[in-house]
């Protein structure tokens, strides 16, 4: 089954790049473009994508909002946030707003893909500097004795998490400890189901609590 | 009276003094001054010179105590006036110095201003076009390359994945940059999420950690007044990091009496008495800009332990009544 993406993007030629890659992965179909937020809404009202691919910044509304509007008003249609920013705060703003998922346009050429899928198998997509964030702070705080372990984690996965809260990426990682990158994903999920940050959900709530983002 | 009759006035009078001492006395002066007669003519020539010098002093001691002033006015610390009333007759002099010195603080606060405003909208607009024209079009290199890379024969494929770092490497740059020169998330998602990207991005740094204590929401500013709060934040940041050798900082923001309290708290080696750079010097301007006061202090708390204390203080604009 493909799944049909909308995509909305205000410059031209960064559309047809994503549009690219997209169209070159079985199962990926692009069915419509927009070049600002407003259109995006619209659109995915009228040709109902699975798929909506967000850039954060376009004029008329933001992907954000573009976002927030999708999921008030078109619930089924799954979102991604397509962005320039490297900062956590944005990533859990586009989880508020309903996005499933957040991918750097600086990795995009690698992660854009991986994304789609993800969001459509209702997992959110984190970049790997969340992940170190997020990863990084609950170290920290376990340090501090501020929360107790909430699960064993096993020697790999203890060593995957500190290479994670250092800022490697999973390529990198699976360098460092010589297994594959498969095996390093499946570690990351794994960590992530054990601390809690299983989907978006979750990990919005457990950076509420952890003062990493306003309520 | 000016200050010209005022003088005319007593050297007269000690003139007539005299005059009328020498024509009512009993005292003569011959053709050649007998060494008596010299006596009380000196006498009399000193007398009259005490009594000159100590009326004139009175005239024109303010005048000195101006000059003195007048060294010491320094426009980067404003608030300094001279004492009109106990100036006595050098008071409109002082008036006049003391409204000048008003208008020169006024003239000098507006044209910082200006100058401060017309630098963050330059930088606002090199930030965008950086943002929109440099940075898309590296994104599509970048989707390209990939693209490319997939179809390419092996050879030029490594070579294509090589480019492919390098854009990786330059979009970052032009992303940091832009974010130097213009805060986006300030913009997109309000000052609170803003200062607490600040702080993990100064803990992220190798920097001090950075504990955060902000509110979860703040009343509608004025975005000069946002960007005011944030660039000092910014700039104290940037300081404990490069300066204080602290290990922990704290970042806070609280609303009280109508005030909003921005504070930067370090627990480092503390600032030197009246150090002052550009830095400080730009956070002390641009708190004035928005009607704010800004303190910086070495701190000494109970334990012994030193650091350092930027606060800046604003009033919150006054809500329209219902
Ligand atoms: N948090 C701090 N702890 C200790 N010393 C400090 C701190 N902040 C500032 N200082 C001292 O005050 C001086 C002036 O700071 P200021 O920010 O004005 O200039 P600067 O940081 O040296 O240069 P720049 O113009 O790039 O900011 C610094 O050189 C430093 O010695
Ligand atoms: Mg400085």
């Amino acid at each position: 089954m493909t799944v049909r993406v909308l995509l909305a993007d205000d410059h031209t030629l960064v559309r047809s790049g994503v549009r690219r890659i997209l169209e070159a992965e079985p199962g990926l179909e692009v069915v419509a473009e927009a070049s600002d937020g407003a259109e995006a809404v619209e659109l995915t009202r009228s040709v109902r994508p699975d798929l909506a691919v967000l850039d954060v910044s376009m004029p008329r509304l933001t992907g954000l909002q573009a976002a927030r509007e999708i999921s008030r008003r078109v619930p089924g249609v799954r979102t991604l946030i397509l962005s320039m920013h490297d900062n956590e705060q944005y990533f859990f703003a586009a989880l508020k707003a309903g996005a499933s998922g957040y991918v750097l346009k600086s990795a995009a050429d690698e992660d854009l893909v991986e994304a789609c899928h993800a969001a459509m198998r209702g997992e959110p997509f984190l970049y790997a500097g969340v992940t170190s964030t997020l990863v990084g702070d609950f170290l920290e705080r376990m340090r501090r004795g501020d929360s107790a372990p909430r699960a064993v984690l096993t020697p790999r996965e203890e060593e995957v998490i500190k290479l994670i809260a250092e800022g490697h990426t999973s390529r990198q990682i699976a360098a460092e400890l010589v297994i594959s990158h498969k095996t390093v994903e499946r570690h990351r999920a794994n960590i992530l189901t054990k601390l809690g940050m299983r989907d978006r959900t979750e990990m919005t709530r457990y950076a509420i609590r952890a003062g990493l983002v306003e309520p | 009276m000016p200050l010209f009759w005022r003088v005319c006035l007593i050297n007269g009078a000690v003139f007539l003094l005299g005059t009328l001492a020498l024509a009512l006395s009993p005292a003569t002066v011959s053709a050649q001054p007998l060494l008596s007669e010299l006596v009380v003519l000196l006498l009399g020539l000193t007398v009259i010179v005490l009594l000159n010098g100590a009326l004139l002093r009175t005239v024109l001691r303010p005048l000195d105590r101006l000059t003195a002033v007048t060294g010491q006015i320094d426009l980067r610390h404003p608030g300094l006036r001279l004492d009109e009333d106990g100036s006595g007759p050098a008071r409109p002099l002082v008036r006049g110095f003391n409204a000048m010195l008003e208008r020169l603080e006024l003239e000098r606060s507006t044209s910082t201003a200006r100058a401060l405003r017309a630098q963050e909208a330059e930088r606002q607009r090199i930030a965008q076009e950086l943002h929109d024209e440099v940075g898309q079009s590296l994104t599509a290199v970048l989707l390209g390359l990939r693209h490319a890379m997939d179809s390419a024969p092996e050879p030029v494929r490594a070579e294509l994945d090589e480019l492919r770092g390098t854009t990786r490497a330059s979009l970052e740059e032009v992303r940091r940059i832009a974010q130097r020169l213009r805060p986006g998330d300030l913009t997109d998602l309000g000052l609170i999420s803003a200062l607490a990207g600040l702080a993990r991005a100064t803990s992220a740094r190798n920097g001090p950690r950075v504990r955060r204590r902000l509110p979860t929401s703040v009343p509608d500013l004025p975005s000069a007044t946002e960007l005011v709060i944030y660039r000092v934040a910014q700039e104290a940041l940037t300081n404990v990091v490069r300066h204080a050798r602290a290990e922990s900082v704290d970042l806070g923001l609280t609303l009280s009496d109508g005030r909003l309290v921005l504070r930067v708290v370090d627990d480092g080696v503390g600032i030197p008495r009246g150090a002052m750079g550009a830095g400080i010097q730009g956070m002390l301007e641009r708190a004035r800009m928005v009607g704010g006061v800004l303190d910086v202090r070495a701190r000494e708390d109970r334990r012994g332990g030193s650091g350092t204390e930027v606060r800046l203080s604003l009033p919150l604009p006054r809500r329209a009544e219902p």
